[in-house]
């Protein structure tokens, strides 16, 4: 792949986030999923944790943030494609000569980048609210673990979108998809808590090293070989994930073709 | 010298849908879209692909832009195959399937349209010059900054038809592009599609309206229940009904059973009917002419009838012919 085609790749991913962007910033339900559902939790959080020490308030930013930033992810990344799909976009998406990769990464990196939104605003209500120390111990590898946990999130989206792509009828899952990666990345309680059988499944969702890595960081309990393993494994995730999605994203692609699920009347 | 490339080659094409129906006892129904057809359209011709709603225009135009696989037969548009080399073929056409869909409403005209150009993968520069001219070009040119969803459906498929020419493209499907329009805007988008031809840039159109096909096209094929039941020039599709004459009649409420009975009379070739208001227009093709009407009237007897008139027949009634009065 030359310079140019690294070039024009990277304008569509920036022009398929910005699309994104403008779009999502005057709907509702966008609001509701960044800002409103992480509040609630990160609320309901405080009070049960609130007995055992302040030192758990940045834990629960934390946690209740990325919850946000998942259910950003699986409904808006998701939706976006059926909005697509029954507004009559899709089809036009399909038929430009750019990989259907690069948008679904560009719309990904968005959402993402929307739902960070989530991470601040359970920050500012934890510190306005509930009046607790929200101290993050190592800045600089909790700076670097956000941008890593950035770029994974929006390759696990790779991985999503496909599914989406090939069946308009998958968002009755949805929801059914929401809470199993809440609970198996540990975002507001350790996997420790989970059965024994759960964790392989979580050591293969990036969500759980992105999670770990900021609590670890915030929190300054982790050790720099830890970071470094967490911050590895989100980097190796985001490749595998990167290499799986393009594939499915052509099987899926040439099925909704087969199908005619393209255009929803 | 090698030999000229058809810009579409579609040999023995089909496509089949599949569909569940029914609610406790499931069963699979298959419905064929397009069955079986085949037709070149040569580089820099208008060719026109003419059928009611349902005939099977839209299903062929999405199987050659390769946004729909087909079922079996062959497919080749610039050379390439629509099955198999799709990212071959997109970059070098466009299209536009009817209607007020395929937009971003939220976004302006300009941004709609700089967005494509991305995808397009278009150089900033060229998009920066050719966004304007092709605002211009549509009569958009002093609302390109609204949003579309303050647009009218006209303004719409104006935007349709820019985005459409965004990257130059060499070869254009255009479905059913002037449905919706008011007659003022179909008008000057039949001229803008004659100056694309005039360009050098090679068509393939779906339209349901006759007049449109005869003044646009070089070659019309004629689909009915996904079939090409003709195919040929305007010229040669109207000597179909050279002979006959048509009569219309204008009735009241006039029973399907009494239809059939005018369909079975030996000396009408086709009947077709058009509900308007409280009334119908029957226009029945024969070629006793006038000689037919007082049997026709007596076959309408009890009925209360209007104007009647007998004329010679235009391509539209070649047409009617050719799907058996579904027009």
């Amino acid at each position: 792949m030359n310079l140019q085609a690294v070039r024009m790749s990277a304008r569509v991913v920036a022009a398929a986030a910005e699309v994104t962007l403008r779009q999502n910033v005057v709907d509702a339900f966008v609001l509701f999923t960044i800002l409103l559902q992480p509040l609630v939790i990160a609320v309901l959080a405080m009070w049960m944790l609130g007995g055992r020490g302040s030192e758990n308030a940045i834990f629960v930013v934390i946690g209740s943030g990325m919850t946000g930033l998942w259910s950003s992810l699986l409904f808006m990344g998701g939706n976006s494609i059926n909005w697509e799909r029954w507004t009559g976009t899709l089809e036009l998406l399909v038929g430009q000569p750019s990989h259907m990769s690069l948008i679904v990464f560009g719309k990904n990196l968005a959402v993402v980048l929307q739902s960070l939104g989530s991470m601040l605003a359970s920050y500012a209500l934890a510190a306005a609210f509930f009046q607790a120390p929200l101290h993050i111990a190592q800045p600089l590898l909790f700076g670097v673990s956000l941008v890593l946990m950035v770029i994974s999130f929006v390759c696990f989206g790779l991985v999503i979108a496909p599914i989406f792509l090939m069946n308009p009828q998958v968002h009755h899952w949805q929801n059914a998809m929401e809470f199993p990666v809440y609970m198996l990345s540990g975002f507001l309680f350790p996997i420790a808590l989970l059965p024994g059988w759960t964790t392989p499944l979580s050591y293969l969702l990036t969500p759980y090293w992105a999670a770990r890595a900021l609590h670890g960081t915030s929190g300054g309990t982790a050790s720099s070989s830890e970071t470094l393993l967490c911050w590895g494994m989100m980097i190796l995730l985001a490749v595998v994930y990167a290499f799986v999605s393009r594939w499915l994203m052509d099987v899926m692609l040439r099925k909704a073709r087969a199908d005619a699920t393209l255009r929803m009347e | 010298m090698g030999q000229a490339v058809s810009a579409i080659e579609v040999t023995n094409l089909r496509r089949v849908f599949k569909t569940n129906i029914g609610v406790l006892r499931r069963r699979a129904k298959e419905v064929v879209a397009v069955d079986d057809i085949s037709f070149e359209v040569e580089p820099g011709e208008l060719f026109g692909l003419l059928g009611p709603n349902g005939a099977g225009k839209t299903t062929t135009v999405k199987m050659l832009t390769t946004l729909l696989l087909p079922t079996s037969g062959m497919a080749r548009v610039l050379g390439h195959d629509v099955a198999r080399q799709a990212e071959a073929i997109r970059h070098r056409i466009g299209f536009i399937f009817g209607g007020e869909r395929g937009l971003y409403w939220r976004l302006s005209a300009v941004d709609n349209l700089r967005y494509f150009a991305s995808l397009y993968q278009m150089d900033p520069q060229v998009t920066n010059r050719r966004i304007p001219e092709l605002l211009e070009m549509v009569g958009l040119a002093d609302r390109g900054k609204e949003r579309v969803e303050g647009y009218s459906r006209g303004m719409m498929q104006r935007l349709h038809v820019a985005r459409t020419l965004l990257h130059d493209p060499e070869l254009l499907f255009l479905d059913e592009p002037t449905i919706g329009l008011d007659p003022v805007g179909a008008r000057e988008l039949r001229q803008t599609i004659r100056n694309l031809q005039a360009a050098g840039r090679t068509i393939l159109l779906t339209t349901h309206y006759m007049f449109e096909a005869d003044a646009l096209c070089q070659r019309i094929a004629v689909i009915n229940h996904g079939r090409i039941v003709a195919m040929d020039t305007p010229e040669v599709l109207k000597r179909e009904v050279r002979d006959l004459s048509i009569v219309e009649l204008e009735v009241f409420g006039i029973p399907p059973a009494v239809v059939d009975r005018l369909r079975a009379l030996p000396y009408v070739d086709t009947v077709s009917i058009e509900n308007l208001d409280q009334r119908q227009s029957l226009r029945v093709q024969t070629p006793r002419g006038a000689e037919a009407v007082p049997d026709l009237m007596g076959m309408l007897e009890g009925l209360r009838v209007g104007r009647v008139v007998v004329r010679e027949p235009t391509l539209e009634d070649a047409y009617v012919r050719l799907v058996g009065g579904e027009a």
